[in-house]
């Protein structure tokens, strides 16, 4: 009699497991199968078609010759070097100088440290779309505050946004100033983590300031540094996508237009299915080989503390 | 990888004393006026934002660092061109109910993930994990077709359901679940509890820290959210304030003044949240990655 339970319980248990799994994952799956992987496919598949979205149009096969085209397109050629530019305009704003921050004021007490902090976080919290009013209304050839301190020094107002040559700064220090209070604060904390009797040990070996900084900070930082670089690389020229579209539109003359706003511009300007799909895909392929062998590199030089 | 790079705030190991003396003079001074020149650069935006919208509307082109008089002109002009509240009401409404359905799917996923072992579940983990890297861009198009067939172009509706689950949610909270202590389980478990009540009776409750620092985060992106509204939205009674914003800079030329009106109305909530929380929002910002 008391066998029979104990036998069939953890077989019912096991079967169980087998379901129940699944049933707590499936609101999940079912919301990025929908969202996210089949659309991957269905762009996989538009990418071979030309058409205009509109319902009274069939989509028509083309074979490859979407890709053929976007190859040729001087224009897609300057939305990748752009997107280039994006990602390497970023760095310094986003790494190097929040880096140089955080090793220089480390030693602050805490009280006012915390003050900073709290001051430097409210670009993160603050609206893309509310950023790049302001910015706009700042930058304004005419009345905006910083063309008004130009003129006070006797220089001529720079078209910030206007300027084919200075656009895309513009957009990359907008972006930037986003980020920088978060990257600060990132290698901040990661700073104050290191064992301070590391940096006590180094001193008594007769470190100077800067040897302690080279040989002892920056390698027990290069994880954090690491992975904001990653970020970075991966995901700022997308960060800059809604500035873009609300400051420039991709102009003047295509000069802002990255790889992101190409597509957009494709799919919703020029109503192309066709080649905001074929892009799409090559955007996917590019960026999963970065993703790929960035994380590859993660794995073998990320060095943990203590 | 978002989660390893999180470091928790605050917690400098005490200094030793002799470091503390060796820093006090020109250094630190020189560490102050960096940061008062980041906290400026961070902060003035910010407060430009607000005076210009305080000006009176003939006085926006002052560049008095105060208004010299203050005026809710600007305010009440954005206020009757657009819908400004039906938009902020339909932002709020959004928002709120992303977070919620986010941190529901996101438990239910992360629970299956930590307690059980089952087939394939390290490959739908990364599946979930990789989400992260596909850019919105590379699907719009899709996207856009779907809601466009489900006859939900131009609604709330459409906003809310591409949000139903987030992979940053399942991920941070998959983590969290599997630092719960066995024991606490088992116990639960030999009281003959099934899998459902320990989830909402042991393990939702001991999770509020978590749940509540993921909540702010995912409130305040849904805020901010633009590119789906962008896509999506059509009229401004069923549009988000972000959209609402950008109505008011047009081609023929910029209202500036109602312009950082509509821009500090929709800030504000936040702004409030964060001013009220602001040590919880920088912690569940660091915990969880920039996206």
């Amino acid at each position: 009699m008391t066998i029979v339970p104990t036998a069939t319980r953890p077989r019912r248990r096991a079967r169980q497991s087998r379901i129940s799994p699944w049933l707590y994952l499936l609101p999940a799956i079912v919301t990025l199968v929908i969202w996210i992987y089949w659309p991957l496919v269905d762009a996989a598949r538009l990418s071979f078609f030309e058409w205009n979205m509109l319902p009274s149009s069939e989509p028509t096969f083309v074979g490859w010759r979407n890709y053929a085209n976007i190859f040729s397109l001087p224009k897609f050629w300057l939305a990748l070097r752009n997107t280039a530019i994006y990602v390497l305009g970023l760095l310094p704003l986003a790494v190097v100088l929040p880096l140089a921050i955080a090793i220089f004021t480390h030693d602050l007490p805490a009280r006012s440290r915390n003050i900073y902090r709290a001051i430097i976080f409210v670009p993160m919290i603050i609206a893309p779309v509310v950023a790049a009013a302001v910015w706009r209304w700042l930058l304004d050839p005419g009345h905006g505050m910083i063309n008004a301190g130009i003129r006070v020094l006797g220089l001529d107002p720079v078209r910030f946004l206007q300027d084919p040559k200075v656009a895309i700064w513009t957009v990359i220090v907008i972006t930037g100033w986003k980020l920088i209070g978060f990257s600060t604060l990132i290698l901040s904390a990661a700073n104050a983590n290191i064992n301070p009797s590391l940096i006590e040990a180094a001193r008594m070996d007769g470190a100077s300031k800067w040897e302690i900084i080279r040989d002892v900070r920056l390698p027990l930082l290069s994880a954090s540094v690491l992975f904001l670089v990653v970020m970075t690389i991966l995901l700022g020229a997308q960060w800059s996508f809604s500035y873009i579209n609300v400051l420039t539109g991709g102009g003047p003359l295509g000069a802002t237009t990255n790889i992101y706003y190409l597509l957009w511009d494709f799919g919703f300007s020029s109503m192309s299915v066709g080649w905001s799909s074929a892009s799409a895909v090559i955007l996917f392929i590019g960026f999963g080989a970065i993703a790929f062998v960035l994380f590859r590199l993660i794995d073998r030089y990320s060095f943990h503390d203590n | 990888m978002t989660i390893e790079a999180a470091r928790p705030l605050g917690l400098a190991r005490p200094r030793l004393r002799r470091k503390a003396i060796d820093n006090i003079g020109l250094n630190s001074a020189a560490g102050h006026l960096l940061l008062v020149l980041l906290s400026i650069f961070c902060l003035f935006p910010v407060y430009w934002m607000v005076v210009t919208s305080l000006r009176p509307a003939n006085a926006t082109f002052e560049t008095s660092l105060w208004p010299t008089a203050v005026s809710l002109e600007n305010y009440a002009y954005a206020l009757n061109a657009i819908p400004i509240m039906r938009m902020l009401v339909n932002t709020l409404v959004i928002s709120a109910v992303v977070t919620v359905i986010q941190l529901f799917t996101g438990l239910l996923a992360a629970y299956a993930f930590a307690r059980w072992r089952f087939r394939f579940d390290k490959l739908v983990y990364s599946l979930v994990a990789l989400t992260w890297l596909v850019p919105l861009q590379v699907v719009m198009i899709p996207n856009y077709l779907l809601v466009a067939n489900l006859g939900l172009l131009d609604s709330v509706a459409a906003l809310i359901l591409p949000h139903f689950t987030s992979a940053l949610a399942i991920l941070l909270l998959a983590q969290t679940v599997r630092s719960f202590p066995r024991e606490v389980l088992e116990a639960a478990r030999m009281d003959g509890a099934g899998s459902w009540r320990i989830l909402w009776e042991v393990i939702a409750p001991n999770l509020r820290g978590t749940l509540a620092s993921l909540a702010i985060l995912i409130f305040i992106s849904t805020w901010n959210e633009y590119f789906w509204p962008l896509l999506l939205s059509r009229t401004p009674e069923n549009s988000v304030i972000q959209i609402g914003i950008q109505m008011f800079m047009t081609t023929e030329g910029t209202q500036w003044g109602p312009l950082m009106a509509a821009s500090t109305m929709a800030s504000l909530p936040v702004l409030i949240f964060y001013v009220v929380l602001q040590r919880q929002v920088i912690q569940s910002f660091m915990k969880s990655g920039i996206r």
